[in-house]
């Protein structure tokens, strides 16, 4: 396990080394924090995308949204939310379901900014998301396309911690009970009417607190036990 | 440095219009702070800012606050879950929930005297306390939740539960002088009385003033033209004083309008001369009150005056319900209500007194009939029981007498009834046999229960001490009444036991969600208000009223006159008296409403029917009630009791 993780920041530096000049270059330049540090003391960056479709060759970025935290306390000052100019149409159902529709879309900024403006913010940070191969994927994606480099960062997944811990109690479990809203419901969290991008990535940054603080005992909560594997 | 860095993004999203719909995206949080105080007092602006003045952190159960890993001070607003509040000999103090705050950290001096711990998993919104106070800064009214004293937060609360609901509100706080619209119309006692039936005609009045040398010497009325007059076949080429009223109430005119409701429905007089500095400036009539406010208290106390029958008396009554209703929606207090109804009661009281000596006939022996309880105190509502008793004359002769007696206690007793007073549950009525004695029996009484204060003794006791005479000879009670305070005065012992069946009844911490929080581990669906509030209130103005030897009833004047005789501080006695005001006020309005829905009023008010800011309210005035409480036990316990 160890030796996995390791990798991750030994392939950060071999991908700084291949990246172009520009934000994807510097992101890759800060260090990703220690698998090894506590939790309490690593800069975390919830991030939800809101996309034209679920994969990142056949989708877009409509909407994103991120918030930091550090020592599980959640920096609402810090929350950003951005709407991406599409290329394509969106399609009617995505629409209904971000209620973003083309004109207001319209009124955003080019993927380029937008995700410019995310890598400086997420630079020695890692990544909270719920589901987090949508958001990786299509960030990685958007990389490729603009600077054609390609994008790495540390990530825990809030699905992939409840996935664990249900597979390594033997429990059988319906896709459903992942969901973002079904799990805040278990650990007592509030329900949030709006759904968006930021809302999104708001649930899901309280969501991994209540998840740590579930398992904390009140040793050290090294980062490693947390991390998605990629 | 973070401040400012915020501050700097916020002055962007200003700038641009595109960029200030962000703050939209935040509106989870800042409808959930609009939602509660102190919060619903910022303004629009301020409210959209908020957010991004706010960290979010999740605490699990048995979490002190602040958690040991803050990283710095806080305000801690309960987004969801719940805290637990104790003093430092681990006693309950409050229990708070979704949408109530923790501020201690942020109050200098608050910290260490007592301990916070999230008693489930809870999900807090965290604002810096220097943010707070920059808050407080920029907007007063938000400040004013942080800064009021208590008497403060009273006096508006109970502004607040009158200015709802009323287009009328001042009205009975209203200076008479105000209502006098025109100048008197005045006659010389020698005037004939057909002239000073013209002179009224012609003036379009109902009552004419009768002036003797720039005194105002009486008045005539209407009622007297008619009753004195023509109903007497009295000549009227005679002089208006013949039929004037000369024994006269007056009013100054800083008198407010429901003082000179109660006057009127006290006396049953329509009219009242207004004097300024001893000069006559005007007439107010019931009519120019009633103008004002729909409620028509004296004109139901002259109804019941005119019932011939106990039928007819039950019928007038059925009003009475309304009465609270129209009394509460014209912006009445509980003040108010208790007076108008307790005088009401009283005039059907005397009434059914009255209709019994028509069929039984003169009395055999001098008697007092006593108004005990909430009556005495001129504190009922349309809800109250019936509590009275018989004090009659040392010549009384059970053989010959009781028989008397007891037909007039039975006879007043089912009237009350039937006009809707139930009888009293613990038996103190004139019925009681106990409770119908000549005067060395009740002076009997009260010796014991001065002198061997037990359980029962005192609850008797709390009872009779608010003793009021309705009917009868006056003297007999009068005497009665200054032997008892003068045995209770400086009695130590008494008193401190007094003093501690006054701290059975102990008010309620507060409110946890749907809940009342009673204390440890003890939840009640519905707050109990009379038990829970307004008898411990009631109880501790009578210790006061009766450790100062003062004859007072009534728990307002108790605690005016307390204070003024130095029995307690003048801050308490407000602080008390607001707080006995604001609980009765919504005692009146939850009866108000539910006889609207066509129920049966009662004391039991659910947490649901209370607004956020009431339920703050009642907590205030629960803590004024239980600090006092709290006091009067340590003087008890300290054998320092008066």
């Amino acid at each position: 396990m160890f030796g996995n993780l390791l990798s991750l920041e030994f392939r950060r530096e071999r991908l700084l080394k291949k990246a172009p000049p520009g934000p994807l270059r510097d992101f890759l330049s800060v260090p990703f924090p220690s698998p090894n540090s506590d939790c309490r003391e690593v800069p975390f960056l919830a991030l939800d995308l809101e996309t034209t479709g679920l994969e990142a060759n056949h989708g877009e970025i409509v909407s994103i949204g991120y918030v930091e935290m550090i020592g599980f306390r959640i920096d609402l000052g810090s929350a950003t939310h951005r709407l991406v100019i599409t290329e394509g149409a969106i399609p009617e159902q995505s629409a209904v379901i971000h209620q973003i529709t083309d004109d207001a879309a319209a009124g955003g900024r080019s993927l380029e900014k937008v995700v410019s403006e995310l890598l400086k913010v997420l630079a020695g940070k890692v990544l909270i998301a719920h589901h987090a191969p949508v958001e990786f994927s299509f960030l990685g994606a958007a990389c490729e396309t603009i600077w054609g480099g390609r994008f790495l960062v540390p990530m825990v997944d809030t699905e992939w911690i409840e996935r664990r811990t249900l597979e390594r109690r033997q429990q059988t479990y319906a896709a459903r009970e992942l969901r973002l809203s079904r799990l805040r419901d278990r650990y007592g969290l509030p329900r949030y009417r709006a759904h968006d991008a930021l809302v999104d990535a708001l649930a899901a940054a309280e969501l991994f607190a209540a998840q740590v603080a579930e398992r904390d005992t009140g040793g050290r909560l090294p980062l490693k036990e947390f991390l998605t594997r990629l | 440095m973070l401040g400012v860095l915020w501050g700097f993004i916020y002055v962007c999203d200003c700038e641009s219009p595109r960029e200030s719909t962000l703050n939209v995206e935040l509106i989870e949080i800042r409808d959930f702070l609009a939602g509660h105080p102190p919060f619903d007092h910022l303004p629009e602006e301020a409210l959209e800012r908020l957010p991004r003045d706010l960290s979010v952190r999740y605490l699990r159960r048995g979490t002190p606050l602040p958690p040991p890993d803050a990283d710095g001070d806080y305000l801690y607003i309960i987004r969801k879950g719940a805290v637990e509040l104790r003093d430092q000999s681990d006693e309950l103090i409050d229990k708070i929930g979704e949408g109530e705050i923790y501020s201690s950290v942020c109050r200098e001096g608050e910290t260490g005297q007592f301990t916070a711990l999230t008693v489930e998993d809870s999900l807090f919104y965290l604002l810096p306390c220097e943010r707070l106070e920059t808050i407080r800064e920029e907007h007063p009214q938000f400040a004013e939740h942080f800064n009021q004293s208590v008497r403060g937060r009273l006096r508006r609360a109970l502004e607040s539960l009158q200015a709802v609901r009323s287009s009328h509100t001042g009205l009975l706080s209203v200076p008479i002088g105000s209502l006098i619209v025109r100048e008197p119309v005045m006659a010389r006692p020698e005037t004939r009385i057909g002239e000073a039936a013209r002179l009224m005609t012609e003036a379009r009045v109902s009552s004419l003033l009768i002036m003797d040398e720039g005194q105002l010497v009486g008045i005539v009325t209407d009622r007297d033209l008619r009753s004195r007059c023509l109903a007497e076949d009295r000549d009227p080429g005679q002089p208006v004083s013949g039929i004037m009223t000369r024994r006269l109430h007056k009013v100054e005119p800083e008198t407010r309008g429901f003082e000179a409701l109660i006057t009127m429905t006290r006396l049953s007089v329509h009219h009242l001369p207004v004097i300024d500095h001893g000069r006559v400036i005007g007439v107010v009539s019931s009519n120019d009150l009633v103008r004002y406010q729909s409620a028509n208290a004296v004109y139901l106390v002259g109804d019941v005056r005119r019932c011939t029958s106990v039928e007819t008396l039950t019928r007038t009554c059925a009003d009475l319900p309304e009465l609270q209703v129209q009394m509460i929606a014209s912006g009445a207090t509980g003040y108010h209500v208790g007076q108008t109804i307790s005088s009401i009661t009283e005039a059907i009281t005397r009434r059914l007194i009255e209709l019994c000596q028509e069929q039984l006939g003169p009395p055999p022996v001098p008697f007092a009939w006593l108004a005990v309880g909430s009556l005495a105190r001129r504190e009922q509502t349309v809800h109250s029981d019936q509590d009275h008793a018989l004090l009659l004359a040392d010549d009384f002769d059970p053989a010959r007498h009781d028989g008397y007696f007891e037909s007039l206690a039975r006879f007043v007793a089912d009237g009350l009834d039937a006009c809707g007073f139930t009888y009293c549950p613990g038996e103190v009525m004139a019925t009681n046999p106990e409770w119908r004695q000549p005067y060395r029996i009740w002076r009997r009484y009260f010796d014991r229960w001065i002198t061997q204060p037990e359980k029962k003794a005192l609850m008797l006791a709390s009872n009779f001490f608010d003793m009021r005479i309705i009917y009868g000879e006056p003297a007999l009670h009068e005497q009665l009444h200054a032997e008892v305070l003068q045995q209770t005065h400086n009695n130590r012992i008494f008193l401190a036991h007094l003093a501690a069946n006054a701290l059975k009844n102990r008010p309620p911490l507060g409110f946890f969600r749907h809940f009342v929080l009673i204390g440890e581990g003890d939840h009640a669906q519905r707050l109990d208000l009379k038990r829970r509030a307004i008898i411990p209130a009631v109880d501790l103005a009578r210790v006061y009223a009766l450790s100062a030897g003062l004859p007072e009833v009534n728990t307002r004047e108790r605690l005016k006159i307390a204070a003024e005789v130095s029995a307690l501080s003048r801050e308490s006695a407000e602080n008390l008296e607001d707080a006995f005001e604001f609980i009765v006020t919504l005692r009146a309005r939850h009866q108000a409403e539910q006889i609207k829905r066509g129920e049966e009023p009662d004391n039991y008010v659910a947490p649901s029917e209370l607004s956020s800011l009431e339920r703050g309210y009642l907590k205030d005035a629960f803590s004024v009630i239980s600090g006092l409480q709290n006091a009067l036990g340590q003087q008890h316990q300290a054998g320092r009791f008066f």
